[in-house]
C-alpha cells in the first residue's frame, strides 16, 4: 500500500480528527481486552475501598475452635474461601489484603514515577553534566537485578509496610527515568519547542506545558504496567520473609507462603491467595496493553 | 562495530566503580554490625572492640572503602562467617547451579516460545492464536514463585513424579569438577546421574521459564505478523517459492532480530526469578546463597556476592548489546 493511500485511509477512518486523549479513549472502548482489565481493576478497587462493608469477619482475629483439630477446614457456606491456620476467615483476610496489595502498589509506583521522572526531565531537558551524573547512576541501579535490589533496601530498612512500599518504588526509578529522558530528547526538536522557545517562554514553562504533556503517553502505559510487577515484587518480598512485620497482616504473598507447610492438607490456603494476586495483576496488564496500543501513534486512525 | 564495543566496555568502569561504592554503603547501612554478627548479642564490649578493630570498622570511611577496593581486586572475598569457606570457593560452587537453572529456563522458554508464537502467527485470529495470547497473557501475570508452588505440589507432593528439592539426589556421588551438574555427570559417563540431575531441573526451569516463554511467543507472534505483510515476503510468494521455504528463509529469519533482542533482555531478568524459584525448590544457587546470606548478616559473602551479581548481570547485558549489533545490519555497518 502507498503512502499516499495509507493517508486517504486515515482520513477517511477520522472525521473531524479527535484530539489524542478522546481517540485514544475511543480505542481503549473498542478493545475487549482491555474492559476486561478495567472490570478486573474495579473489582479489585471497589473491594479493597468497601472491605470493612464486604468482609464477613474480622481478618486479624481468629476462633481457634474452628479447626477442631485438623488443618485446615475447606470452603463451606459459613466460610466461602475456608478457614486459615489460626482459625480467621480466609475470605476476609483475601478482602482486607486487597486494600494492601492496592496500597502498596499505589504508593511505590507513585515513589518510582515521581522521582523517576524528576530525574529523567531534568537528565533530558537540562542535559551536559547533569545528564551523565543521572543516567550513570541510573544504570548503577539497573546493574543490580531489580528484585534483589528490593530486598537488599528491604533488609537495610528493616521490615515494615512503608519500607517495602520504598524499596519497590526505588527498583522502578531507572525505567521511569531513562522512559521520559527518551522521550523528552525526542521532544526537545519539535518545532513548537522551537517556537515556544524563539517568542522567550521560560524554559521551566516550556518543559512543563509544551514537552511533558507530548511525552506522557509512554509514562501512563509504564505506570499501569508497574503496578502490575509492583503487586507481584510485594508478593515475592512477603515470600522470602520480608513482608509486613505484624504476622497478622493479610498482606497476600505472606498468606501464600505461611500456608505451604498445609498445602497437603488444605492447598486452599495457599492457592487462593495467589489466584487473587494473578488476577489483580492481570488485570493492569490488560490495561497497560490497551493503553499502548490504544495511544501508540503509529496505530492512530485504525478503528 | 569496534568502536561500539569499545564505548560500551568504557562505559562499565564507572558503572563498577558506582556499584562498589553503593554495596560498600549499602553493608554499612545493613542494621547490626558484623561484631554482632560474628559474636551474638550479648558479647563482651572487650570481644566486640576486638571484631571491630579485625575488621578496621573504627578507620575512616575513605580508608575503609580503599581497604575494601584492594581486597576486590585481590579477588579475597574473605570466609564466609556461617561455613568458614572461603567466599570465592562458595560462589564457584554456587553459581554455576544458577547458571544451569538459567540455561535450562532459556531453553525450555525458547524451544516452546518461538514455535508457539510462530503457529499463532500463522493462524492469526484462531483458536489458537487466540488461546496464545490469553496464555502469554497470564505467562507474566503470575507471580513466579506461586507457578513454582503449584508446579512443586502437583508432579512432586501429589503425583510424585518428579523430586521436590535440591539438584541431585543425596544417594548418587559423582565428581564435580565444573560444578555444572549435567556437565559433570556427562563427564563422568553416569547415565542414572544425568538422568537425576535433568529430573531435579525440570520443574524450577519450567516455573522459571514461564515469563520468558510468554514474553517470547508473544514477540515472535507480532514479529512474524510484522514481517509477513513485508513486500519482499510478498514477492518472494509471487516468484513461486514455496511457503516453506518463505516461512524459513523470509519470514522467520527477519523476526529472528526482535526475538533475539527479547531473549536477550530476559536472560538478564532471569537471575531476579532465580532467587524466588531456588528458594521454592530449595535449589543451592545463587539466589538462595544471597538470601541466606542477608538473614545471616554474612558480610563477607554479601560484600563480593552482590558484586559478583551484578558484575554477571552487566556484562550479560553487554554481551546483548553487542549481539543485537551485530545482528542489525542498520547499527553493524555504521
Amino acid at each position: 500500500m502507498s503512502i499516499a493511500e495509507l493517508e486517504a485511509r486515515e482520513l477517511q477512518l477520522e472525521p473531524g480528527g479527535g484530539g489524542l486523549w478522546s481517540d485514544a479513549w475511543r480505542r481503549l472502548r473498542a478493545n475487549p481486552g482491555a474492559i476486561v482489565g478495567f472490570v478486573l481493576v474495579g473489582l479489585f478497587v471497589v473491594v479493597a475501598l468497601f472491605a470493612p462493608l464486604i468482609a464477613p469477619e474480622d481478618p486479624r482475629t481468629g476462633d481457634l475452635s474452628r479447626l477442631a483439630g485438623r488443618c485446615c477446614p475447606g470452603p463451606s457456606a459459613e466460610h466461602w474461601f475456608g478457614v486459615d491456620q489460626q482459625g480467621r476467615d480466609e475470605l476476609s483476610r483475601i478482602i482486607y489484603g486487597a486494600r494492601f496489595s492496592l496500597l502498596i502498589g499505589v504508593v511505590s509506583v507513585a515513589v518510582g514515577l515521581s522521582i523517576g521522572m524528576i530525574l529523567g526531565s531534568i537528565a533530558g531537558y537540562v542535559g551536559g553534566v547533569l545528564d551523565s551524573l543521572i543516567m550513570r547512576l541510573m544504570d548503577v541501579m539497573l546493574s543490580i537485578p531489580g528484585f534483589l535490589l528490593a530486598i537488599g533496601i528491604v533488609a537495610m530498612l528493616g521490615p515494615g509496610l512503608f519500607q517495602i512500599m520504598i524499596a519497590v518504588g526505588a527498583t522502578q526509578i531507572p525505567i521511569f527515568a531513562r522512559l521520559l529522558r527518551g522521550s523528552i530528547l525526542a521532544q526537545r526538536e519539535n518545532d513548537f519547542v522551537l517556537a515556544a522557545r524563539s517568542i522567550g517562554v521560560p524554559r521551566r514553562t516550556i518543559l512543563a506545558s509544551h514537552i511533558l504533556p507530548n511525552a506522557i503517553s509512554p509514562v501512563i502505559v509504564q505506570g499501569t504496567l508497574a503496578l502490575a510487577t509492583a503487586i507481584i515484587d510485594v508478593a515475592g518480598l512477603g515470600y522470602v520473609g520480608l513482608g509486613p512485620q505484624d504476622p497478622s497482616t493479610p498482606e497476600w504473598g505472606t498468606m501464600l507462603t505461611d500456608t505451604t507447610r498445609y498445602l497437603q492438607t488444605a492447598p486452599h490456603l495457599a492457592i487462593i491467595p495467589g489466584i487473587a494476586i494473578v488476577i489483580s495483576v492481570l488485570g493492569f496488564n490488560l490495561i497497560g496493553d490497551g493503553l499502548r496500543e490504544a495511544l501508540d501513534p503509529k496505530l492512530r486512525g485504525r478503528g | 562495530m569496534l568502536r561500539f564495543v569499545v564505548r560500551r566496555l568504557l562505559l562499565l568502569v564507572p558503572i563498577l566503580i558506582g556499584l562498589s561504592i553503593l554495596v560498600f554503603l549499602w553493608i554499612r547501612a545493613l542494621p547490626g554490625t558484623p561484631a554482632t554478627a560474628l559474636l551474638g548479642e550479648r558479647a563482651t564490649p572487650a570481644a566486640v572492640a576486638a571484631v571491630r578493630e579485625q575488621y578496621g570498622l573504627d578507620d575512616p570511611v575513605h580508608e575503609q572503602y580503599y581497604a575494601y577496593v584492594k581486597t576486590l581486586s585481590r579477588l579475597d572475598f574473605g570466609d564466609s562467617i556461617t561455613t568458614r569457606r572461603p567466599v570465592l570457593e562458595e560462589f564457584q560452587q554456587r553459581f554455576p547451579a544458577t547458571i544451569e537453572l538459567a540455561l535450562a529456563a532459556m531453553l525450555f522458554s525458547i524451544l516452546l516460545g518461538i514455535p508457539l508464537g510462530f503457529l499463532a502467527a500463522k493462524r492469526h485470529g484462531g483458536v489458537l492464536d487466540h488461546l496464545s495470547l490469553v496464555g502469554s497473557l497470564l505467562g507474566i501475570s503470575i507471580p513466579i514463585f506461586f507457578l513454582a508452588i503449584v508446579l512443586k505440589y502437583v508432579f512432586a507432593v501429589k503425583l510424585g513424579l518428579l523430586p521436590t528439592v535440591g539438584r541431585m539426589s543425596v544417594l548418587i556421588t559423582i565428581e564435580h569438577p565444573t560444578n555444572f551438574y549435567v556437565l559433570d555427570s556427562l563427564l563422568a559417563g553416569d547415565l542414572e546421574a544425568l538422568w537425576d540431575v535433568l529430573k531435579h531441573l525440570i520443574l524450577p526451569a519450567v516455573a522459571l521459564g514461564s515469563i520468558p516463554l510468554a514474553i517470547i511467543a508473544r514477540i515472535t507472534r507480532a514479529a512474524v505478523l510484522d514481517v509477513q505483510n513485508e513486500d519482499y515476503v510478498r514477492t518472494a510468494r509471487a516468484k513461486g517459492l514455496s511457503p516453506s521455504i518463505v516461512d524459513r528463509r523470509h519470514v522467520l529469519r527477519n523476526a529472528l532480530l526482535p526475538i533475539t533482542t527479547i531473549i536477550g533482555l530476559q536472560t538478564g531478568l532471569l537471575l531476579s526469578g532465580a532467587v524466588l524459584t531456588e528458594s521454592v525448590f530449595a535449589y543451592p544457587g545463587i539466589g538462595t546463597w544471597l538470601l541466606e546470606a542477608i538473614e545471616a548478616r554474612n558480610y563477607p559473602v554479601l560484600q563480593g556476592g552482590i558484586l559478583f551479581v551484578a558484575i554477571v548481570f552487566v556484562l550479560v547485558n553487554l554481551l546483548v548489546d553487542i549481539s543485537y549489533a551485530f545482528l542489525n545490519p542498520r547499527i553493524r555497518l555504521s
